[in-house]
């Protein structure tokens, strides 16, 4: 039958579309003021934001109540993410730890280690950050260099990791690290540690990015002691570990809102008597919007259902970044130019110069559609 | 959708349409045989009153017809049938567009129009769509007035996204097979990420169309089938454009002979993505309804009706 990829109709179930109005008053009365709403979760930092969140019960929803978390369902989380990202609210203290490092200790590490780091997290007051790419390793990560050493009680870690977005604001970094043998052995050899971002042995430095921004960084490791209790996992496992990680951070409402708050404003500019153009503009990028989150929740039932559906997210993520780059250069022609300092044009100019960035960060659009490529049993 | 009758039809259409099949429809001749097999299968009733199917079905069953590009006029038959109550009658009732062009007007006995018209005498111009369906214009001289459910270009347009759909998974699957058979530079063609990332776009298009048209059948019986079924034709509409031109790319030559197959599906997705309102049309519709309820109701309306 069939041989390309299926998402099975899903519809969030009504005790997920009962939070929706909570948050949305929450957001009403917590958007911290003179704070330009921006829906790229990688934009927006507040503590303040992320630790009412916390109050809420709105970070490790998903997780057990030993650790903090809510025990509430993965559908649930969907309307929370997705009402907070297009509503251009500042997430990005908590949002790596709550989508990725929390699920990766839940799921591999120690009952230690969740009581550990879990509640900090859910209380928005713990920050995590991905310690994946490095200057010589960034598609290929089987080619991670920096290198742990067996030392008595734990490791010496030796290595540079880069691109680390918030690692001068986060607490924690879980980096990939080689335990075993060389760059040459690939998958075998690679371990998870949870480092201590402000520990001694870590220098993290600022990179700038083209929008003038400070949100990623260089982390250099110089013989910085990591005990036997922060080793997540197996050692030699990392590599298992790190593309598990995959269906969680590839098929969320981020990978195609990034430009949600540019579309809102383009509305607004356009107003209620729009040209014909700019109609079928506005209901082609809905069209869009409606049908990624359609597909997007799709994969959150394959998720709940306890399923591992790694193509299936690549192809949400891949379909997404194409339109959230493809968003800013069509509403952009369909206005006149508008001065600097007009809404629109400052979601625009904003949205634009992040951009680039949709189709790399979390795995290239090359990367996926390699990934699809082996789902259709091309290679 | 019913799962033994889309057995039943995927079966039928399976076992009787073949390329010859197609070449003599496009020529003109209605497949009598097919429609015999069909109407004795019961399968001409399906969406009508007492037939236990409905306007999911109809819809379910496209997508299986436009997997194999039945060349018969199923989604007219159907629709009619679902909004006249049906009658157990092999006579063809078809319905005709806003410009009164109707599917195989031609071989029909009536004709319903949109404007709510069911047409017993009428003459006929022939014509035929891209793919060499026929489409004939029809004069009515004589017709009785009807009532239509409410959302009926709703309805035609996405019927015209499911065989679409169903047709774009039949494109997705013709381009795998053909790369991973092809060889050049002793390889097969699928082993070129070149080709590879070309049929991955193209797994993309399909699945977001497939997941676009499902919506709306979802929406019959929720609220909000009108703005979903404006975006499933608006979507579905891209991706047959986008697809084609893929699948045509990954087939060579080969693809633009008339001998092989694909050309029955791919202008049939250039024909389909404009029946009943292109994308254009559709994506006015969704745009001026979101515009006039302002930005700040965007989010809204798409989580609510999305
Ligand atoms: C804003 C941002 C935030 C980030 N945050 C983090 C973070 O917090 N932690 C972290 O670990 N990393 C982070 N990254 C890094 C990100 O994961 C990498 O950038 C990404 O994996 C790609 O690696 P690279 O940049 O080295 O590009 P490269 O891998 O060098 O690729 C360069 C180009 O070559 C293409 N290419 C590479 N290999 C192939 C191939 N096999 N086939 C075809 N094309 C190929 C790529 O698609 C790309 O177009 C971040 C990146 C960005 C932009």
């Amino acid at each position: 039958m069939f041989s390309g990829l299926t998402f099975a109709p899903a519809r969030l179930p009504d005790e997920a579309e009962a939070l929706r109005a909570e948050v949305r008053a929450f957001l009403a009365d917590q958007m911290p003021a003179d704070y330009w709403p921006n829906s790229d979760f990688n934009e927006g930092h507040s503590p303040e934001f992320t630790r009412r969140l916390g109050m809420r019960g709105w970070i490790g929803m998903t997780w057990p109540k030993a650790v903090g978390g809510g025990e509430r369902t993965f559908f649930e989380r969907y309307v929370v993410t997705e009402e907070l990202l297009a509503a251009g609210a500042p997430v990005s203290a908590h949002w790596i730890a709550d989508r990725q490092s929390g699920p990766l200790l839940l799921r591999f590490g120690t009952e230690e280690q969740q009581r550990r780091y879990l509640p900090g997290v859910v209380r928005g007051e713990t920050w995590f950050s991905i310690g994946m790419s490095e200057p010589n390793t960034g598609s290929d990560l089987a080619s991670v260099a920096t290198k742990a050493t067996r030392v008595k009680g734990g490791w010496r870690v030796s290595g540079t990791k880069i691109w680390t977005t918030d690692a001068h604001r986060n607490h924690y970094i879980i980096a990939l690290v080689r335990t075993e043998g060389t760059p040459a052995d690939r998958h075998a050899g690679l371990t998870q540690m949870v480092v201590d971002l402000k520990g001694e042995g870590v220098t993290v430095r600022p990179i700038a990015n083209i929008a003038g921004g400070h949100d990623f960084n260089e982390v250099v490791f110089d013989e910085c002691f990591v005990a036997d209790a922060d080793v997540v996992g197996e050692p030699g496992n990392g590599w298992q570990q790190v593309t598990s990680e995959l269906g969680y951070e590839r098929s969320g409402p981020e990978r195609f809102l990034s430009a949600f708050r540019v579309f809102v404003e383009f509305v607004r500019a356009v107003g209620t008597a729009p040209s014909p153009e700019q109609s079928a503009l506005i209901g082609r990028l809905a069209s869009h919007v409606m049908t990624l989150r359609k597909m997007s929740i799709s994969v959150a039932a394959m998720l709940q259902e306890g399923a591992n559906p790694g193509v299936e997210a690549a192809l949400v993520k891949s379909l997404g970044n194409d339109f959230e780059k493809m968003l800013p250069e069509l509403v952009r022609l369909a206005l006149p130019q508008m001065p600097p300092e007009h809404p629109f044009a400052r979601s625009l100019a904003q949205t634009l110069m992040h951009s680039p960035s949709f189709t790399i960060r979390g795995g290239t659009r090359e990367i996926l559609r390699g990934v699809i490529a082996r789902g259709l049993g091309l290679r | 959708m019913d799962a033994l009758v889309a057995d039943a039809a995927e079966r039928i259409f399976a076992d009787h349409v073949d390329k010859p099949l197609l070449d003599c429809a496009e020529a003109g001749e209605f497949p009598q045989q097919l429609w015999q097999v069909l109407c004795e299968a019961g399968l001409h009733l399906v969406g009508t009153k007492d037939s236990g199917t409905g306007l999911a079905d109809i819809l379910g069953l496209l997508k299986v017809a436009g997997r194999h590009a039945v060349p018969l006029p199923l989604a007219e038959v159907w629709v009619a049938g679902f909004v006249l109550g049906g009658e157990d009658s092999d006579g063809l009732t078809v319905v005709a567009d806003d410009g009164l062009v109707a599917a195989w007007g031609r071989r029909a006995e009536r004709v319903l129009t949109l404007d709510g018209r069911l047409a017993t005498e009428f003459s006929v111009e022939s014509g035929a769509n891209l793919a060499g369906e026929p489409r004939d214009r029809i004069r009515v001289d004589g017709a009785s007035e009807i009532d239509l459910p409410g959302e009926m270009p709703e309805l035609m347009a996405t019927t015209r996204a499911a065989l679409a759909a169903g047709a774009l998974e039949r494109t997705l699957e013709l381009a795998i097979e053909y790369a991973t058979t092809r060889s050049q530079f002793g390889r097969t063609i699928s082993r070129f990420q070149a080709v590879q990332h070309q049929l991955a776009v193209l797994a993309g298009e399909v699945a977001a169309a497939v997941r676009a048209c499902d919506g709306a059948i979802e929406a019959l019986d929720a609220t909000g089938f009108g703005t979903q079924a404006a975006a499933a034709k608006a979507r579905v509409g891209e991706a047959c454009g986008i697809a084609a031109e893929i699948v045509h790319q990954v087939h060579g030559a080969m693809g633009f002979t008339h001998e092989h197959t694909l050309h029955h599906f791919t202008r049939r997705l250039w024909s389909w993505r404009d029946e009943f309102g292109n994308e254009a049309f559709w994506q006015r519709r969704l745009g001026e309804r979101l515009a006039a309820s302002g930005a700040d109701a965007l989010w809204d309306f798409i989580a609510r009706e999305g």
